[in-house]
């Protein structure tokens, strides 16, 4: 039952820039895209990693006329899908395809722009229809034709991870030949006022398991991977990239907001992660870590991290140091980053390090170290909630395809 | 592998968790009507309940009831479907945002605004560690939720599932929904429908298909695919569901469909019953599995196969065949 999916294609923009280069060439730089904000229109000044185009730009590279009905989201869903498409050479109308996408924010961007309109009005009406997380989905598929089936996912920060386990399984399960999964999300004043409330925003660079780490830096992006099953992999006659071994889901089930101490959640999925790959703990080569670099987060996974890991703990690292948290999208971005890692046979360090988390026995990935064998990538994407996912990348081994 | 509804429980504009509105519905004129709620001290400490906003207090009331009748106290998993989510603290942040600014927010409306804080609610409440996740996509969330349950259980990742579909509706969202012509040829209703997925009961599920923009033909191979992979003729169908309201381009999708396999005869409908959201689709399952309970549709027709149609917007279009 547990057949092969290979990922065939990936698609990136962050804060890094627009696409697989730009994106491997900053975090091989130690470059961060953290910076001031300069398109949210927000009275706050806190750093934050954004897409570095303007909705304009973005339309530009798209070839979208400006007074097209478009969100923020769904255009960095776009530029995302489109490298992803290409780099497979994927065609959703040749094969049994589906997407699947996450998302929480949606069309936020216009309606807390336009809230009090809707209310009173009809000069934004069309804007209430490009509220909701699916018609964003679908705003991003439609430029190609062909996909069977478009849903949508929002499991906050693990939507996008949640999106890539939802499309592996419709491939084991044989209900499709191929999957574009991952996610998107533009940063919102719905939500950047909402982590400011809770307090959980450094106001400095973000310092993920760092004892002195003060918070989240937000972030915008989108990221999407194309993966396939062996028999679409062999019938398209393309090289994949490598395996998708495995992707678990568990629920903290601790609180609606705070991460259990323990890290039960993580611990789970993490452990059904390898269970289901067929991987032991010490297989695996390189942590990307969620490291939000909140003091919960990062004490609960660092604690899961140790449960799962125990003396034996691989390099660990969280790149929202260079990206911030892309909330929604992170499972995807940061999936296409763990990818990109295992292709270039590179592993990301952890930025703003300096002083060990006392209840932890690690410390994070914090200079480059070429790694001895780099096979097994294991990648945390965990939401408010406690829904927490896990997936494995794997790079191909000689006897397959 | 064979995997059942084993038990379903509903608040809507019905009579709450009960079947009454098979023999008694209830016949609302109105363009917008909420609810009836139950009473919630069964299900929720009355402490805890003050906090809580209504589509939460549905969410644990109905989901302990499938669970219950069901036999199961604690699920394999838990998969949620919501059009819109926490819809009502998502307006109450969004309009202080808009009225007030940005320096005097409050964070209680915002952490209970995400789409998962009901799946996350009803998680935390029973401690369960398992599998969770929110499908949101438009006017099929239900049926995407209820297709990844229904996968995991046949991949053998669970034994069980509960799977609901939840969406509250607001005077302001109502307005704003009006603006764009939502709620054409129906009323305003709201969702809470859990149901209890498992491997053994009396009411099969046996098929689940999304598919999105199908052309004609994909969707006869659908129907026909469904009907062969159960040893059952298009004609076997006792029952069609559909999603048909009062608007003609809504159910102009339905009536095709109605030609294209001649069961005109045989289709019913239950957005005059429960009326229209985005999860409203649920309430088609729940009909679908009332009527196979019992043997017979509420016009006393005997019921053995039932599909049940969905679409939203003629585009993400739904196939399920519930057999007993």
């Amino acid at each position: 039952m547990n057949k092969t999916v290979f990922v065939t294609g990936v698609g990136i923009i962050s804060g890094l820039g627009y696409g697989r280069g730009a994106t491997m060439d900053a975090l091989r730089e130690h470059r961060t895209a953290i910076g001031k904000i300069r398109y949210l229109g927000t009275s706050h000044d806190l750093p934050v990693s954004e897409v570095p185009y303007s909705n304009e730009d973005m339309m530009d590279m798209l070839n979208i006329h400006h007074d097209t009905i478009m969100t923020r989201t769904a255009l960095i869903g776009k530029l995302a899908l489109k490298e992803a498409m290409e780099d497979a050479s994927l065609n959703p109308a040749e094969q049994h395809t589906v997407f699947i996408s996450g998302t929480t924010v949606g069309g936020m961007d216009k309606s807390e722009q336009f809230y009090l309109d809707f209310l009173s009005n009809d000069n934004h009406k069309e804007y209430i229809k490009t509220h909701d997380c699916g018609t964003c989905s679908e705003m991003i598929a439609e430029q190609y034709q062909g996909f069977e089936m478009i849903t949508t996912l929002s499991t906050a920060c693990s939507s996008a991870a949640n999106a890539i386990q939802i499309g592996m399984e419709l491939i084991q399960s044989g209900r499709c030949d191929a999957a574009v999964v991952g996610g998107s999300e533009c940063i919102t004043k719905f939500h950047l006022n909402g982590f400011n409330t809770l307090m959980i925003l450094d106001k400095e660079q973000c310092r993920p398991f760092d004892q002195t780490r003060a918070g989240i830096n937000l972030g915008e992006g989108a990221g999407y991977l194309v993966i396939e099953s062996e028999d679409s992999v062999k019938r398209r006659d393309v090289k994949p990239l490598c395996v998708l071994s495995s992707c678990a889901n568990r629920c903290d089930a601790f609180h609606q907001t705070a991460s259990s101490p323990n890290g039960e959640g993580a611990f789970l999925a993490m452990t059904d992660a390898l269970r289901e790959a067929g991987l032991q703990a010490s297989d695996i080569d390189y942590v990307n870590a969620h490291g939000t670099g909140t003091q919960g987060n990062d004490l609960s996974e660092g604690n899961a991290l140790m449960r799962v890991f125990g003396d034996n703990m691989p390099p660990v690292a969280s790149i929202k140091s260079y990206i911030g948290h892309t909330t929604s999208a992170a499972g995807g971005v940061e999936g296409v980053i763990s990818v990109l890692a295992l292709l270039e046979n590179y592993m990301p360090i952890n930025l703003n390090y300096r002083n060990k988390i006392e209840e932890h026995s690690f410390e994070p990935l914090h200079q480059e170290i070429i790694p001895q064998k780099l096979e097994h990538i294991m990648s945390n994407s965990f939401g408010f909630g406690g829904n927490d996912t896990v997936c494995i990348f794997s790079k191909i081994k000689e006897d397959k395809i | 592998m064979n995997i059942y509804i084993k038990s379903c429980a509903q608040i809507s504009v019905q009579e709450p968790l009960c079947d009454k509105w098979f023999t008694e519905p209830i016949k609302h004129e109105a363009p917008y009507v909420r609810a009836l709620d139950p009473d919630y001290k069964p299900f929720i400490n009355p402490v805890a309940a003050r906090r809580m906003g209504l589509i939460l207090k549905r969410a644990m009331a109905t989901s302990i009831t499938a669970l219950k009748e069901a036999g199961i106290e604690m699920p394999d998993a838990i998969v949620t479907a919501t059009g819109l989510g926490c819809i009502e603290n998502t307006e109450k942040f969004l309009k202080a945002l808009s009225e007030q600014g940005e320096n005097c927010l409050q964070p209680t409306f915002f952490i209970n605004s995400t789409h998962n804080t009901i799946g996350s609610y009803i998680a935390v409440q029973m401690k369960c560690h398992g599998y969770n996740n929110t499908h949101v996509h438009r006017g099929i969330s239900f049926e995407s939720a209820l297709l990844d349950a229904f996968v995991k259980i046949k991949l053998e990742k669970l034994n069980n599932a509960l799977v609901g579909a939840h969406d509250e509706m607001t005077p302001d969202y109502f307005t704003l929904l009006n603006r764009v012509g939502f709620w054409n040829g129906g009323f305003a209703g709201e969702t809470a429908v859990s149901m209890v997925l498992a491997k053994e009961g009396d009411i099969r599920i046996a098929g689940v298909e999304i598919l999105y923009m199908p052309e004609k033909q994909k969707l006869i191979d659908a129907v026909n695919g469904l009907c062969a992979e159960n040893n059952i003729g298009v004609n076997d169908i006792d029952l069609l569901v559909t999603g048909r309201n009062n608007d003609d381009d809504n159910n102009k999708a339905y009536n095709e469909f109605e030609d294209l396999f001649n069961l005109r005869d045989k289709s019913e409908s239950y957005k005059n019953i429960f009326g229209e959201s985005f999860t409203a689709s649920a309430y088609g399952i729940y009909y679908a599995y009332e009527c196979l309970k019992k043997g017979i549709n509420p016009k006393g027709k005997n019921v053995k196969n039932v599909l049940i149609y969905n679409h939203y917007e003629n585009k993400d279009h739904s196939l399920i065949l519930l057999t007993c």
